[in-house]
């Protein structure tokens, strides 16, 4: 990967992060009801929000390689899968922590905790594909159309949690956090950190994709390897 | 500052996850790194390999 | 239309001449049942509809996963997956002839249930298991539909018949938790207006994987 590339995304990612840490542990006001245990959702949220942006993104790189053919997308769909399942096993452990000493819990069927999970098995089942068949020649057209099938399952995912919890609602109180938020320096913190995720997103989504694409490029030599053997009459 | 615990744990555990993908990302890249070049260099070979069996008579006439 | 409807025959055919195993497999679903008996140990009676549901849709989702996976057995093991290709069959109605004939050996394997469940929960045989009928075969057909898209992913992959269930079950949630839902329902004797919400779900799971599955399928089975 492009060295200057890497070592500028490399800084800004530091940087917004640096920012973001000092807006939650000093900048930004405690929360009434929660203590302090509520800063948790200032990371807790981004976190969220790359999950599910990821997931879109390897639907779309799925739709792209089927449609165009050209390896790129494959490698950049599998990369966005990784880093995304790395951040929704974060939402869901921050979630449980988070829910521990607020409502006594380490795990409420809230509806936006339960579709996470969903997403989590999603992304798992994405991955076990890719780890399973790694050596079959289609792995990319299958991934590809579970990557897709998978996204069109989202939303449904969402209304159906969503009217589940409303109909019978937890026996735990429904979590408020995340709209609800008066004090402006509690919507600018949670900003900072969105935004130092993402970048902390996509500087790991280059990473990935692009030990990704030399693998392929690896792969592609090999091939050449053996077609220029069998072309001297090695075989 | 009671909870301090669980928001302690919440945050260490966000970077220790974050450092291991990246630890793993770049034993994966190092790895990778020194199978290509082992690559390249393999096909270095075969290509000159084929260049000289190819013209034998420029290297008899040598 | 013509080749849908060959192919679909071609394997009912199939179907009825294996008929020991198609039974063995309803037997399957019925012991699940059993199972399910024994590990909630429900009451019985209107009060435990939501169990009687609950379990009904487990042995739904165990019938659907190896229908699916028998419904694309028989090309795969001959090696007729490439005929079929190869044929002028468009690949969409390959894949609805599979699909319908996975719903068909689910909807066999549901009736069985049904009975069963009405017997080992106590209920009675009467209107309501007409209400039921409907979510019932709305679920199988949206699990039919998905489960054949990924059985002829998983059927061409090593340790493939891991991968199905791994895929299949967290995809078919929302319809689970939809026809549980309404099943409940209707079982307590509710009509179709109190579960109209989850029957909206389950109408709209089942017309987006049908789409989904047809455009993707032929992917799926070509060779490259």
């Amino acid at each position: 990967m492009n060295k200057s590339l890497n070592l500028w995304l490399g800084a800004l990612t530091a940087l917004l992060m640096v920012a973001a840490l000092y807006m939650v542990f000093v900048y930004v006001p405690t929360e009434a009801d929660q203590g302090i245990v509520q800063r948790i959702f200032y990371f807790h949220v981004p976190c969220a929000w790359v999950a599910f942006a990821a997931f879109g993104l390897v639907a779309i790189c799925g739709i792209f390689y089927l449609w165009l053919g050209q390896d790129i997308w494959d490698d950049l769909g599998y990369a966005a899968a990784e880093s995304g399942m790395v951040f929704c096993t974060l939402v869901l452990v921050t979630g449980s922590i988070w829910a521990k000493p607020i409502w006594g819990a380490w795990w409420t069927w809230d509806s936006r905790l339960t579709t996470t999970l969903i997403l989590w098995l999603l992304y798992g089942g994405y991955l076990m594909l890719r780890a399973m068949a790694d050596d079959t020649p289609q792995v990319a057209r299958f991934a590809a159309v579970v990557g897709i099938v998978a996204a069109v399952d989202v939303p449904v995912v969402v209304v159906s949690v969503r009217l589940w919890r409303t109909i019978h609602p937890a026996v735990l109180v429904t979590r408020q956090g995340g709209h609800g938020l008066e004090d402006p320096r509690m919507v600018a913190t949670l900003l900072v950190a969105m935004a130092a995720f993402t970048a902390f997103f996509v500087w790991l989504l280059i990473l990935r994709f692009a030990t990704l694409r030399m693998r392929t490029r690896l792969v592609t030599m090999a091939r050449e390897l053996n077609l220029a053997h069998a072309a001297a009459g090695d075989f | 500052m009671d909870n301090f615990g669980y928001l302690f744990a919440a945050y260490t555990i966000i970077f220790a996850v974050i450092f291991l993908y990246v630890v793993f990302m770049w034993r994966r890249q190092a790895r990778l790194e020194t199978e290509l070049r082992a690559m390249e260099a393999r096909l270095k070979d075969v290509r000159e390999e084929l260049k000289s069996r190819a013209a034998p008579q420029s290297r008899s006439a040598q | 239309m013509s080749g849908f409807v060959a192919v679909l025959r071609k394997d009912l055919r199939l179907e009825l001449r294996s008929g020991e195993s198609t039974i063995a497999l309803v037997a399957l679903s019925v012991l699940i049942l059993i199972v399910l008996v024994f590990a909630l140990d429900p009451v019985g009676g209107v009060r435990d509809a939501s169990t009687a549901a609950g379990a009904l849709w487990v042995a739904l989702i165990f019938a659907g996963m190896i229908g699916s996976t028998r419904a694309l057995l028989a090309e795969r093991d001959n090696g007729c997956i490439r005929a079929l290709i190869l044929s002028p069959l468009d690949p969409g109605a390959l894949y609805c002839a599979k699909l319908v004939a996975a719903f068909i050996f689910m909807a066999v394997a549901e009736a069985a249930a049904v009975v069963l469940m009405v017997l080992f929960f106590n209920l009675d045989f009467d209107a309501r298991l007409l209400r039921l009928a409907p979510v019932i075969a709305l679920g199988a057909l949206g699990f039919s539909a998905l489960a054949t898209l990924l059985a002829a992913i998983s059927g061409r992959i090593r340790a493939g018949d891991l991968l199905l269930p791994l895929l299949a079950v967290p995809m078919f949630v929302p319809a689970l938790i939809a026809g549980v839902k309404a099943s409940g329902a209707a079982l307590a004797g509710a009509n179709f207006g109190a579960m109209a919400q989850w029957l909206k779900i389950l109408v709209a799971f089942d017309v987006l994987f049908l789409t989904t599955g047809y455009l993707l399928f032929e992917h799926v089975v070509g060779e490259d």
